[in-house]
């Protein structure tokens, strides 16, 4: 479904990305981990074109993207939820996720998936009258996740969907990650630090150090020394 | 009192007028973040274009003239995003290279209307006749009429922004950038979309500050600093921080005027425009579209 092959990327003259190849198929969750400032937000910010690679291919579905702008890869079926959530911080809940159905695609199924999006969140639900400048952390990472289900997308980029969150909403949020896999069979791509819990969502995960990706692991083989090891 | 309350409809007047001519500046700010140093000058060129169809004379109406000017700034506004602005964004220091470029631009066509329409004074006739007398009071019914135009604009403006596909992605942009990206929609395209749309209103406020007052190639620089006074005053960014703030200063205008002689108006405003600077920048109704 996704398929990259020797990416670069840059910041200025800094080179965050160095040759990174990877393959997310269908269905499956993909979990991304790597210390903090090792290139894996910027990867997620490369495959849905808010940041441009200088270097190699970008398929999604055998289409290369890598040159798009960001609204024609949303419109295929690219949804990616940043770490920072940058909500519509004066619009309501509700209009923030009517704007999540803004591409052309998503637009004839806008009441299906609210009503799909309000049933992971009810939360959502009760708040939907709100504007989003009044809500707690939690409820607004789960506006930044419904928003983008409300594109349709058929691949799912998360940026640590958990950080600074309370355990108790850590598990919500991770447990609805599995709800939309499951269901809708959305493909996964998450990047976390949260190992554990991430692990137990994933069928696959790399790890990205210093823009490299260091290894690649089924669930199945993965051996959590192995990866805090390669933290230090 | 009869001067006082005649005052303050005055002040209302001119303080919708100066509103209105505020909020294509509101408009670009709010979306692009570009400051448009041309503003007064797209007024002008607005009124000039209504001028010249309703002086072409005969059959050809006001009506005619206003909408002739609101296609016609429209088309420029998308324009001068898509070759000049939108490139410049694509640089660093845009945000003052935009100021810049716009200010020089908008030099350029104030002496191409000079060259035009030479620098002698027009004026675009009073849209209704007529007088209204309420009491001591009379308004003249034009003044009403514009108060009226300006009112319908805004809540139109409102309704636009708030229920239509287009104005919600200009206030989700407006909002954020990312967050605008994130979802899907194309950037550029709605930047261009927010200058014809800024242009349009500007070249309109410009026909109706030509009824009241009177259209030289100049006078878009006085009506740009007023524009100026007001968006800071209510929130660069906010229309409705436009009108709230277009009302008050109208009537500080005519209070001035009235008790201590209209050269006090600007220094009284601009002593406001630097207070409310110092103290809220963001302005008194902070920067919501």
């Amino acid at each position: 479904m996704l398929e990259l092959n020797g990416v670069d990327g840059y910041y200025a003259d800094l080179q965050v990305l160095r040759q990174v190849s990877l393959v997310v198929n269908s269905g499956e969750v993909v979990a991304m981990f790597g210390p903090n400032g090792h290139g894996k937000s910027t990867l997620l910010k490369t495959i849905c074109g808010l940041h441009q690679a200088s270097a190699g291919s970008i398929k999604f579905e055998g289409k290369e993207i890598s040159s798009l702008p960001s609204h024609k890869i949303v419109e295929m079926g690219i949804a990616y939820i940043p770490e920072e959530r940058h909500l519509f911080r004066d619009m309501t809940v509700m209009e923030n996720l009517k704007m999540g159905a803004y591409n052309r695609r998503a637009r004839p199924s806008t009441q299906q998936n609210l009503a799909f999006v309000l049933e992971v969140f009810p939360r959502l639900a009760e708040r939907k009258d709100q504007l989003t400048s009044t809500l707690s952390g939690g409820e607004s990472r789960m506006v930044a996740v419904a928003r983008g289900l409300m594109s349709e997308p058929t691949l799912l980029m998360l940026d640590e969907p958990s950080i600074g969150l309370s355990p108790g909403m850590r598990h919500v949020v991770f447990e609805s990650i599995a709800k939309i896999n499951r269901e809708k069979k959305i493909t996964i791509l998450i990047v976390e630090q949260e190992i554990r819990n991430a692990l137990k969502l994933a069928n696959r995960i790399y790890m990205l150090k210093k823009g490299q990706i260091l290894f690649e692991r089924s669930a199945a083989d993965v051996n959590v020394e192995e990866i805090e090891k390669a933290y230090f | 009192m009869t001067s006082f309350l005649n005052a303050i409809i005055s002040g209302l007047i001119s303080g919708s007028l100066y509103a209105a001519t505020a909020l294509g500046l509101t408009i670009i700010y709010g979306v692009s973040r570009v400051f448009n140093f041309g503003h007064g000058v797209v007024a002008v060129m607005g009124a000039y274009l209504a001028w010249t169809i309703l002086s072409a004379g005969g059959q050809l109406n006001m009506l005619l003239g206003i909408l002739v000017s609101l296609v016609v700034l429209y088309i420029f506004g998308t324009l001068v995003y898509r070759f000049t602005i939108n490139p410049l964004m694509k640089k660093p220091a845009w945000d003052i290279s935009t100021v810049l470029f716009l200010l020089g631009g908008g030099i350029l066509l104030e002496n191409v209307l000079l060259q035009i329409f030479g620098p002698r004074v027009k004026s675009i006739p009073l849209l209704v006749e007529g007088n209204l007398k309420l009491g001591p009071v009379a308004i003249q019914l034009n003044d009403l009429f514009l108060i009226v135009i300006v009112l319908v604009g805004i809540v139109a403006l409102n309704l636009f922004f708030k229920y239509t596909r287009l104005g919600q992605a200009m206030q989700s942009i407006a909002q954020s950038i990312p967050g605008a990206k994130v979802v899907g929609i194309d950037i550029e395209r709605i930047f261009g979309l927010t200058f014809g749309l800024a242009f349009a209103v500007t070249g309109f406020s410009g026909v109706l500050l030509s009824t009241k007052y009177f259209l030289n190639p100049h006078i878009g620089w006085e009506w740009m600093v007023k524009g100026f006074v007001i968006v800071s005053f209510g929130g660069l960014g906010s229309t409705n921080g436009a009108i709230f703030a277009g009302l008050i200063l109208g009537i500080v205008e005519a209070m001035v005027t009235l008790y201590i002689g209209a050269i006090w108006v600007w220094p009284i405003w601009f002593v406001i425009f630097m207070v409310v600077l110092l103290i809220r920048p963001q302005g008194i109704l902070g920067g919501r579209l």
